[in-house]
């Protein structure tokens, strides 16, 4: 049979991009200001372009994945058996379980409380660290749209803190073409200071400025990213379809899941009707 | 203190090149968990483990592949890959200029600092043309063997390198998939004079990262035997949308 | 090439190249694709119905490239039924649904010879209408050898008193079918099921069954894959032609014909091409309607 080729009509790439990760919903729970409470899921906004590959055993191309390993016993520990913990001595331990990381900030997991609002330019753009978007959950729909409305009407971002995961973020919720960004920010504490970089004293040197502005003034611009594309990845990507053409891709055995047989009911039944249908046969 | 120089390059354009050094800007606070066995509290190590033999894997038997469809690879090497990477330079090219404010936070991805390298040779005067044009540089150049697309700007007092998200990297609010409701001008009314109520500057200084304070307490308290109260947390309950008006006025009220 | 402007149920269609021979070994031009298909639609579209399809295109034949296309084209007519679904990375696409005859046609005209879609429908993606033993014989095996693991797989799903449905994949394996068409259970719930049930056959018939994708366990034996119980694969839909060198349909058979052709060694019989299926459809009805009714519910889990 033919080989297959891309579907050109819709730039639809054959090829797939980047790691499989789990689709929607990073975290559900209420953003709230005052007493408008408002159900959403909180989902990604970018999407690393890089190419990513995945580590295979070069023995028979399965895919390899980071575990925990116990150095004791010589062998993967499974999830269910690992527990966080804080060293206070070499060797020694506090160990944390997960409803008490969680009820550290009992009234901050599940909300994203908006405490006050600011002007967006008030923001230096140093502060910025991750973007998410928001999206309602059922029932949410029409307060979101609310929300999304009046702050762009009047211009502003919410400031709230949030725990998701291990971390408590401080963040910015600001409308975005119709709908709620969510921006994690950097704490001032993160912020390194740079007095001990910048120049001290020196020259204006006001004719090399003028000199500077009058170029600046020639290279004005709209600011367009899509006119920026990034190279080494269209060079991998090239790679990847030369390669494709020269030969087939090779393929990992089927992997078994870790968590077992399946429920001990139902492997017990199949037992059962498997000596049953063995017998009459 | 600014974090230790990373990377040494030319800011060019025109005719014009100033010697930069790049630092990190930003140190994240983290306390910082081990994982252990719950068993004998040994702690746990980072193993490549195949999924298929479920034993660990040296080194050598480890090779790079790109899933082109469910569990079919494409493998590449070190020196086929070596050879998609850009060309080293130490130019920070700058294409073009354009007004502060354009730029949405979400292209934004990592800040650094430029610090000027040998003497100041053009390094004020940039700063200066920035500040007073209002304006940030769009440049591309190329560190440890990657691209990068990123914005020139200045505080005023230095010069930084912000790097940029391509735009094919931004999910576009479009796929989300959010359907149009209609509002009621008093609604938006009352929704906005709220806002403007709860509006104050923006001080960052305010917010500390108490999670990390109470994490300590936490662990203070645990490691002097001292009993924890796990609370469960609190989950509000969300407005319905008949209920909207009524709680945004009984919200303006409050604050008024 | 000719081109042809057709009404179907008011609505009007451009047909291109129906002179094109799709099947240049056999002799089966886009014409008569189209006429295969006209004919088996009423059995067919219960089967597409709000699955979101994923077009196989051959639009130079069989022998030629294909493609897959999963986003519908957007050169489609406005009468042609979508749906939106969610895609890694909270992307959305839009897809095609095939609900109606001409939709049908309008597919085949882009040469869209197989027709494969998903085991859920486009209001509930997460909820599987049925669970599938995909039986797939190694190199070695026979569609034969498939037989033999159906009917043991039959015993076994009947003992634990689900009922199930067999087809023929078109190529050398064959399909079980175990509906479901209930809320309750999920994909986690198909696949964890279906990997139990193909476990304990190949423990207990390894010469015959192995539940291991590699290529090495194959070779006479027959593995299950049920790892097609994923909201993400698609099955080949029954009653769609095969991309083979003739033009075999993929097609339900009762019970007993399995039993019959698995007796008399006969793999002939289970091959069936165009024509025979139109025949046997017309004068027996959908053999796999139950597939879309019959509701049942997974014991121990």
């Amino acid at each position: 049979m033919g080989n297959s080729r891309s579907d050109i009509d819709t730039g639809e790439v054959l090829f797939k991009q980047g790691n499989k990760m789990a689709v929607q919903g990073i975290w559900s729970g209420t953003i709230s200001f005052s007493l408008v409470a408002i159900p959403v899921q909180l989902v990604k906004a970018v999407e690393p372009g890089r190419v990513s590959f995945r580590m295979l055993h070069s023995k028979d191309y399965s895919p390899l994945a980071r575990r925990m390993f116990c150095p004791e016993e010589d062998a993967i520990v499974h999830p269910d058996e690992i527990i966080r913990g804080y060293e206070i001595r070499p060797g020694k331990y506090i160990l944390i379980t997960n409803e008490e990381l969680e009820s550290v900030s009992p009234q901050r997991s599940r909300t994203i409380e908006i405490v006050e609002f600011i002007n967006m330019n008030e923001v230096d753009s140093i502060y910025y660290d991750h973007p998410y978007y928001l999206v309602p959950t059922k029932g949410g729909e029409k307060a979101y749209r609310l929300l999304v409305e009046v702050m762009r009407r009047t211009n502003k971002a919410g400031l709230a803190k949030f725990v998701l995961g291990e971390r408590e973020y401080l963040v910015a919720v600001k409308s975005m073409g119709g709908a709620l960004a969510l921006m994690t920010l950097h704490y001032s504490e993160e912020i390194l200071p740079d007095e001990d970089i910048s120049p001290r004293g020196g020259e204006i040197e006001a004719e090399e400025k003028s000199r500077i502005k009058k170029i600046i003034k020639k290279m004005m611009a709209d600011f367009s990213p899509e006119k920026y594309a990034d190279e080494r990845r269209k060079k991998i990507m090239d790679l990847l379809k030369k390669k494709a053409k020269e030969k087939v891709p090779v393929e990992a055995p089927q992997v078994e899941e870790e968590e077992g047989e399946g429920p001990a009911d139902l492997i017990a039944a199949l037992k059962e009707s498997m000596r049953k249908v063995k017998m009459k046969r | 203190m600014a974090g230790g120089t990373i990377w040494k390059g030319y800011i060019h354009f025109g005719d014009t090149n100033v010697p930069v050094k790049l630092h990190t800007a930003i140190k994240e606070e983290r306390i910082q968990f081990h994982l252990l066995h719950s068993r004998d509290h040994v702690k746990l190590r980072q193993q490549m483990i195949c999924a298929y033999e479920k034993k660990a894997v040296p080194d050598e038997e480890q090779v790079k592949g790109f899933e082109v469809e469910d569990g079919k690879y494409i493998i590449v090497n070190p020196e086929e890959l070596g050879q998609t990477a850009p060309e080293s330079s130490r130019l920070i090219d700058v294409h073009e200029f354009i007004k502060t404010e354009q730029i949405d936070p979400i292209f934004l991805d990592r800040v650094y600092y430029l610090e000027p390298d040998i003497h100041l040779k053009g390094y004020n005067a940039l700063v200066g043309a920035l500040m007073e044009m209002d304006v940030e540089g769009i440049c591309t150049w190329t560190m440890k063997k990657r691209s990068y697309l990123g914005a020139l700007q200045t505080n005023g007092k230095i010069l930084r390198l912000n790097t940029l998200r391509y735009a094919d990297e931004v999910i576009s609010v479009k796929s989300l998939g959010l359907q149009k409701i209609p509002l009621s001008e008093k609604e938006l009314k009352i929704g906005s004079d709220l806002i403007n109520q709860l509006t104050g500057f923006f001080q960052p200084q305010k917010f500390e990262n108490e999670h990390q304070k109470k994490l300590h307490t936490l662990i203070g308290k645990k490691a002097r035997g001292e009993k924890i109260a796990v609370l469960l947390p609190r989950r509000l309950k969300p407005t319905a949308p008949d209920k909207l008006l009524q709680a945004l006025k009984a919200s303006l009220k409050k604050v008024a | 090439m000719s081109r042809k402007v057709v009404e179907i149920a008011g609505r009007r269609l451009s047909l291109s190249n129906l002179e094109k021979d799709l099947y240049p070994s056999y002799g089966f031009t886009k014409a008569h694709i189209l006429e295969y298909y006209r004919r088996i639609a009423m059995f067919i579209l219960p089967h597409l119905e709000d699955r979101a399809l994923t077009l196989k295109r051959y639009p130079e034949g069989v022998e030629k490239d294909f493609f897959f296309e999963k986003r519908c084209p957007s050169h489609r007519p406005g009468w042609v039924k979508t749906a939106e679904v969610s895609r890694d990375y909270g992307e959305r696409m839009t897809v095609c649904l095939i609900n109606d005859l001409e939709t049908l046609i309008w597919v085949q005209n882009l040469a869209s010879v197989e027709l494969h879609v998903p085991l859920a429908r486009v209001g509930s993606p997460e909820t599987p209408d049925f669970m599938v033993f995909d039986l797939d014989p190694g190199d070695q095996a026979t569609i034969l050898v498939c037989a033999q693991v159906a009917l043991i797989l039959r015993d076994l799903l009947s003992r634990l008193g689900l009922t199930s449905y067999v087809k023929t994949s078109g190529k050398k394996g064959l399909h079980l079918y175990v509906p479901l068409n209930h809320k309750g259970k999920t994909f986690e719930d198909t696949k964890q099921f279906s990997r139990a049930v193909a476990v304990i056959m190949e423990k207990n018939y390894p010469d015959l069954v192995t539940a291991k994708m590699a290529k090495k366990y194959r070779k006479a034996n027959v593995f299950i894959n049920w790892a097609q119980n994923d909201s993400k694969k698609t099955m080949i839909c029954i009653y769609s032609l095969r991309a083979r060198e003739k033009p075999i349909v993929s097609f339900p058979l009762a019970w007993k014909e399995l039993e019959n052709a698995a007796r008399q060694d006969d793999s002939e019989k289970l091959q069936v091409i165009h024509s025979e299926a139109v025949i046997t459809a017309e004068k027996q009805g959908d053999l796999s309607r139950e597939v879309l009714v019959k509701k049942q519910k997974l014991p121990y889990l």
